[in-house]
């Protein structure tokens, strides 16, 4: 089973080799001069103010969370779509139930704005 | 499995998906509750659990296993669950106006709630490792986020991560648990552990390190040393009618399952870790009682009387892999869980009765032992309810505590260990310290302290005080009906 | 272990890259001719006859560039970045079958790297997902805040529209039985194409792939206007040609993607009997595609991210979920239909 994954893995080292070329390429040939106006980071042509990094909005960690709520959701759905024409009504119940409780934690997120402003 | 097995099996387990159906609903309806109205989320969720509590009385004495096995109800499970039901409902009762003067009144408050106590009516009826787990995780995920519910306090915050950090680290280690045994045994059924241990052909030095890593996973949630260090600050930090609720359910459950696990299936380890589960119960005993002496801040000392009274349930499970004495461990254990969430509650709303915000005329919160002074002559229902409860707590009669610890002593003797029933009784007189120093400041010193006039509260505090001693009257009956509710293998 | 297989392995996953680079190529190309002619002007038309080598020399262009590396820009991460988001682009398509099986030299040759996996979509959806890491190391790496904000907001529009496109590869599973994707092109050999089965599903899987890989009308996180480039503003050379060519290699992955789910992969008439005829299909409906998400590009305006978020969380997963238990439901009730 895992020579299914070996043509992969040669698939993956040619790639990485064929980026590091790329990569390698451009260091051999592109020239380097590195002066201090070059160097700052872009700001439309102005001095940068403040810090290159500061705190992200938070919002931004509710969305991550929540993806990986609903992604570990998606990811229930892959084996049972596999057995699913064996399961039969029973099956369909099933997932009706699981997508049910689920569907109450979405509707809650919804009308606590938490999908709101981005 | 059919659709007509799913149903059927849905319709065995009635109460727990009666009430998860309603936490659901619930959840939804509270989105179109305006604020001032959060009552009525209060009232439909204790509705819920009143529901519950009828359906399971009215199927007790019928004893089933569900879901192919990984679900028994049996008289155990019926009786933890009225005995979760029943501190849902007082955890209701004492949160209702405690939320609404801290400022912290959300209608999740009350699904949340629900949800755990799903959870541990799950864990007790679980008869497989993995139901344990889910069970295990669904009552403790809610109990993560109540405990930070009062999310301005940086205290709350601290406690919820805390106990978030180290829970979460306690279920890694009942699951490396279970897949040992799973390892040892080629299944995670508890009838099926045991058969295959007693049919010989196990690893048993797996078996045994599993058995003691899910020893650390559920000891850590009943908070017997040394896997305690968490319980001071969470019931410190987390708002009181939390910790109330938290005190109750989350030990009795992890109770539950260690009974439940260690009953059924691992009475063939018993050579092994009994010796381990007298020197934890030996422990917790002598560090819960001896710290609490030096706690001024009731909340922390009431944590650490838990965390002895935990000592003293984990004494009965020491001689659990003797046969005869087996039935009367869990028997004692159920009896001293019922005894202890009466006396708990009692003490608990007496302490949510007398906590106050800062700055309401005082400079201190209402949790420090010197604002009980004077409670004896300006409140005396509530000081008397507090003193019941300090009373049952020390094991004086005529308390359901007494009755308690005298059954839980007895099942130790029975089972040969005088030494741990010697360690219990001068514990247990080494707390009457700083139990009676309470009753002391009510009554004995004078101050005005500032208590707060809810009915529900008043209520909670005088029905469990009341239940305390009338049910130390009605004692045997009791005891015998946890005996009837002892384990049996189906 | 036979050499024989390692050096058809070796010379399949060397077709690939070169197959992908040149479309790569030629694609910018494409885009650009296509995209100026819809805009009544020429286009590149200087570089070779009809403006064909103007591909070629971009890449001169680009490997002669000066690579600017910023000051206190984290080093390692600044040039790991675009090769982490190229990898999933450039190996994403080993998965999929480009035809039948074909006779040369004396072997039997499966024209696709591992169709058989049998967790063929399981692997998709886990490659797609690691390009996000190579978006948000960008922006982190270059210690610029334009940067990091594009960083970042890219990074979660694309997982906003995971959601919807994992749940839109369900579909295809539920008819087909199967997580392999070369199970799932016979099926459709058995059924008739899938997009018939499942229109929503496959609209559903041309908008989330849309915004998955930040074109328009979705490609606010690097649009010129806003963010300056977004979370390539820093870079400059070849690396920056790495993040261009991510970008087009997945337009073409993603082409490939959909034609082998919805519609019938590598079959057409007479595939059976001459199995070259499979990648010709295969290319004319990449083709097809391709040329549809151009004239998208040519002719929509983009969204605004916040109605882009809200479209992806209170549209798109929604009517995903819904087209999932109509999927199961048709099952159901036409079992014969479903072989």
């Amino acid at each position: 089973m895992l020579l299914e994954y070996l043509p992969i893995a040669v698939l993956l080292i040619l790639a990485l080799l064929l980026a590091g070329i790329v990569i390698a390429l451009g260091h051999m040939f592109g020239p380097r001069h590195p002066t201090e106006r070059k160097s700052m980071p872009y700001e439309s042509g102005m001095r940068p103010i403040g810090p290159g990094t500061r705190r992200m909005p938070v919002h931004f960690y509710l969305v991550a969370v929540l993806f990986i709520l609903f992604d570990i959701e998606v990811m229930f759905f892959l084996p049972w779509a596999v057995i699913y024409k064996k399961l039969g009504v029973f099956g369909l119940v099933e997932m009706l139930i699981f997508i049910a409780i689920l569907g109450v934690g979405y509707v809650y997120v919804w009308k606590m704005g938490a999908l709101e402003w981005e | 499995m059919s659709l007509n097995d799913l149903l059927v099996n849905l319709n065995l387990i009635m109460p727990i998906t009666i009430l998860t159906a309603w936490a659901c609903v619930l959840l939804l309806v509270d989105l179109f509750i305006p604020k001032e109205r959060k009552g009525i989320t209060a009232l439909l969720a204790a509705l819920g659990l009143l529901v519950a509590l009828a359906l399971v009385i009215s199927r007790a004495g019928v004893a089933t296993s569900a879901f192919n096995g990984m679900i028994m109800i049996d008289g155990f499970a019926t009786f933890m669950s009225v005995i979760f039901l029943f501190s849902g409902l007082a955890g209701i009762a004492v949160a209702y106006d405690y939320l609404i003067r801290s400022g912290i009144e959300r209608g999740e408050y009350y699904v949340l709630l629900l949800f755990s106590i799903v959870g541990m009516m799950l864990m007790a009826a679980a008869a497989d490792l993995i139901m344990v787990f889910l069970a295990l995780e669904l009552l403790s995920i809610p109990l993560y986020v109540l405990a930070g519910i009062a999310v301005p306090r940086p205290d709350s915050e601290e406690a919820a991560l805390k106990y978030f950090l180290l829970g979460a680290f306690a279920s890694g280690f009942f699951l490396y648990g279970t897949a040992l045994v799973y390892g040892a045994t080629g299944s995670t059924a508890l009838t099926e552990i045991v058969s295959a241990t007693t049919s010989g052909g196990v690893n048993l030095s797996f078996l045994v390190i599993g058995a003691g890593l899910i020893l650390v996973g559920l000891g850590f949630k009943v908070a017997v040393v040394p896997f305690h260090m968490w319980t001071p600050d969470v019931y410190q930090g987390a708002p009181s009618s939390v910790t109330a609720f938290m005190a109750v359910g989350a030990k009795a459950a992890g109770f539950a399952a260690l009974l439940r696990i260690f009953v059924l299936a691992f009475p063939p380890l018993a050579m092994d870790l009994t010796p381990v589960l007298w020197a934890l119960a030996a422990f917790t005993m002598i560090i819960g009682n001896v710290i609490a002496i030096a706690q001024r801040n009731i909340k922390r000392m009431l944590a650490y009387s838990s965390i002895a009274h935990a000592g003293y349930i984990m004494m009965a499970l020491v001689p659990y892999g003797q046969g005869n004495v087996a039935a009367d461990t869990v028997a004692s254990a159920l009896f001293y869980l019922l005894a202890y969430m009466l006396t708990s509650f009692a003490a608990w709303a007496v302490v949510i009765a007398l906590e106050h915000n800062m700055g309401e005329g005082r400079d201190t919160d209402g949790l420090s032992l010197e604002d009980y002074s004077g409670l004896g002559q300006k409140q005396p229902a509530l000081a008397a309810a507090m003193t019941v409860a300090m009373l049952s707590f020390i094991g004086i009669p005529p308390t359901l505590g007494f009755v308690g610890k005298f059954y839980l002593l007895r099942t130790v003797i029975e089972g040969g260990f005088p030494g741990l029933a010697l360690i219990g009784l001068l514990t247990s007189l080494v707390s009457a310290y700083y139990y009676l120093r309470v009753v002391v400041y009510m009554y004995m010193r004078d101050g005005e302290p500032v208590v707060r006039r809810e009915p529900w509260l008043y209520f909670t505090a005088l029905a469990t005080a009341v239940g305390v001693v009338v049910l130390s009257i009605f004692s045997e009956p009791l005891f015998n009906w946890a005996s009837q509710a002892v384990l049996k293998l189906i | 272990m036979e050499y024989g297989l390692i050096l058809e392995w070796i010379i399949k996953a060397v077709l690939m890259l070169l197959i992908l680079l040149i479309g790569f190529a030629y694609t910018t190309y494409l885009e650009r001719k296509v995209l100026a002619r819809m805009q009544v002007r020429y286009g590149p038309n200087r570089a070779g006859p009809k403006g064909l080598l103007q591909p070629v020399a971009d890449g001169v262009k680009l490997i002669f560039k000066e690579e600017l590396i910023p000051a206190k820009a984290d080093k390692l991460l600044f040039i790991l970045a675009p090769v982490i988001t190229v990898l999933p682009a450039l190996t994403i398509l080993a998965v999929v079958p480009f035809g039948g099986t074909v006779n040369l030299f004396g072997r039997e040759i499966t024209l696709s790297i591992a169709g058989d996996l049998n967790v063929g979509i399981l692997y998709l959806t886990a490659v797609t997902s690691i390009t996000v890491y190579g978006m948000v190391l960008a922006g982190w790496a270059s210690n610029n805040k334009y940067a990091m904000m594009g960083g970042i907001r890219a990074t979660a529009q694309v997982i906003s529209y995971e959601l919807a496109l994992g749940l839109a590869f369900i579909g295809p599973i539920l008819l087909a039985s199967s997580m392999s994707v070369n199970e799932i092109v016979n099926a459709q050999g058995r059924m008739g194409w899938f997009f018939i089965y499942q229109p929503i599903g496959f609209i559903i899987f041309l908008i989330a792939t849309l915004a998955e890989i930040n074109r328009v009308p979705f490609d606010m996180p690097e649009a010129e206007q806003e963010l300056v480039a977004g979370y390539h503003t820093e870079y400059s050379g070849m690396k920056f040609a790495l993040f261009m060519m991510t970008e087009y290699i997945k337009m073409i992955v993603v082409a490939v993607l959909a034609a082998t789910f919805f519609l019938g992969g590598y079959l057409g008439p007479f595939v059976d009997q001459v199995p070259w005829l499979g990648p010709v299909y295969l290319f004319i409906k990449v083709f097809i595609l391709v040329f549809g998400i151009i004239w998208v590009r040519a002719t929509w305006p983009r969204f605004r991210y916040d109605r882009l978020m809200a479209f992806g969380w209170k549209i798109m997963l929604p009517l995903a979920v819904l087209n999932v238990l109509l999927t199961g439901a048709f099952i159901i009730l036409f079992p014969g239909v479903i072989r």
